[in-house]
């Protein structure tokens, strides 16, 4: 059921929540998904190259748009990346930081069973231990959120830049003439297209991160 | 969880932990053994995480953590050892001795502090303080990698899960009537116990033993007579069944 809904939606659904170390591992695949779509995008820029450079002069004005369309690609590929590792890493820490909050649980239960016990005092190191490990794993696991937050909110702005392009590539495409113009459009769509499915998946971890923040 | 003594002199004591009824009921009960020394304690198939919290609660009724200085799992089962992780929390400068095969697998269950300390296939001894303990090999009984351990001053045999029973949490500690226990050990052995060489093998050096109690990681500890009644019983037990072969 929850695998269902992963995988066919780009929409966060309202009814699943994710434990915190699952929503990390969410995250790294949404963007995983988000890397191959670019990698599609960077296909399309070189398609568009050779059909602008066949169509000559009359899609000069296509040919830098090319190299946009290329840099988007290239960016977004960058910087997906870069937030999977730090969706990795944030998943790292949230299984240490499950088993840290396990130990302090099984802790206070032994120290709650054995109150009366000649030895309870003998444990005080190891707990102690424990909650330091427990609060540097919470501080990174919080700067961890807070990085990805920022990385998934950079690569958004950087995706808004997409619509422009798609709009100034079809001003362009209408003047290529009739036997590139339909091919230049749908260059056009496809940039529209994978931007706007990479922001959905981008949409989707900013839910699941704001859950975890 | 009950704490029970079986053996004290001079020089160590040994207990055994288990019948824990607030375990859940999916979970097959298990015995814990405690070898206490002068400065050390040596704790014995450990138990797996759902039991951690309970068994702690009981070793520091006994011994304070930091003497708790060796870890013993006779093999990598979930129910011997999957408590490691947090066993690792608590006594970090511990020493975990274990078949060696193991090291790479146990280590799954969490390991960062304690020291890991191969057990070679042939056994040998551990001594804590001045208590000499014999590993026992017991391969392929029913792990592939499989140590018992023998205290020749107490006349001890931890046998790990020869001589196991599946039964009630509330079960007696000790086997009274050996024939009526039968029923309650044999499918176990005949189906988790893969090698009758083996078992040969293990019965024959075993009887070489002085052996007043064999204390299995299940089930009810057999103590004088019934020990060799055990051992002769084992001996003839035909292993290694499944299904319809299954008596």
């Amino acid at each position: 059921m929850l695998t269902e809904k992963f995988q066919n939606s780009t929409e966060y659904p309202q009814d699943v929540e994710y434990n915190y170390f699952v929503a990390a591992a969410v995250i790294a695949a949404k963007l995983d998904q988000a890397t191959t779509i670019a990698q599609q995008l960077s296909l399309t820029a070189s398609n568009a190259r050779a059909v602008a450079l066949r169509a000559g002069e009359r899609a000069a004005g296509f040919r830098p748009l090319t190299d946009f369309i290329d840099r988007l690609a290239e960016i977004t590929i960058t910087a997906s990346k870069k937030i999977n590792h730090l969706a990795a890493i944030l998943s790292k820490t949230s299984a240490a930081k499950v088993r840290a909050d396990n130990a302090i649980k099984h802790f206070n239960i032994v120290f709650k069973k054995a109150v009366d016990s000649p030895f309870i005092n003998s444990l005080n190191d190891a707990f102690e231990h424990c909650k330091i490990n427990q609060d540097k794993l919470t501080r990174a696991y919080q700067r961890q959120i807070s990085q990805l937050s920022d990385e998934l909110a950079m690569l958004s702005s950087e995706l808004r830049n997409a619509v422009i392009l798609a709009t100034l590539s079809r001003v362009e495409a209408s003047q290529a003439g009739a036997q590139y113009q339909d091919a230049l459009i749908n260059v056009a769509d496809n940039v529209e297209g994978a931007a706007g499915k990479i922001k959905d998946h981008i949409k989707y971890s900013q839910q699941v991160v704001s859950t975890l923040q | 969880m009950k704490t029970h003594k079986l053996f004290e002199n001079q020089s160590h004591s040994w207990l055994m932990f288990g019948r824990d009824d607030e375990k859940p009921n999916e979970i097959i009960d298990t015995n814990q053994y405690l070898v206490i020394s002068k400065n050390n304690a040596l704790l014995m198939d450990p138990g797996g995480i759902e039991l951690f919290s309970a068994m702690l609660a009981e070793v520091i009724k006994q011994v304070p953590a930091d003497k708790i200085t060796h870890l013993f799992a006779s093999h990598q089962d979930p129910d011997i050892i999957s408590s490691l992780g947090l066993w690792d929390q608590a006594l970090p400068s511990a020493i975990l001795h274990s078949p060696w095969i193991w090291e790479g697998f146990i280590r799954h269950f969490g390991m960062e502090n304690i020291t890991y300390a191969p057990i070679d296939d042939d056994g040998g001894e551990l001594k804590i303080d001045n208590v000499s303990l014999e590993y026992i090999p017991a391969h392929y009984l029913h792990s592939s990698g499989n140590f018992n351990i023998y205290d020749k001053e107490a006349k001890i045999l931890m046998s790990g899960d020869i001589g196991a029973a599946l039964e009630a949490v509330d079960a007696p500690i000790f086997v009274d009537d050996f024939v009526q226990h039968i029923p309650k050990m044999k499918m176990f052995h005949q189906r988790w116990m893969p090698s009758n060489k083996a078992k040969n093998d293990w019965v024959s050096r075993v009887r070489k033993l002085d052996i007043e109690m064999l204390c299995p990681q299940h089930g009810r500890i057999f103590t004088g007579d019934n020990v060799k009644r055990f051992l002769d019983w084992f001996e003839g037990l035909e292993v290694g069944l499944t299904g319809k072969n299954l008596p």
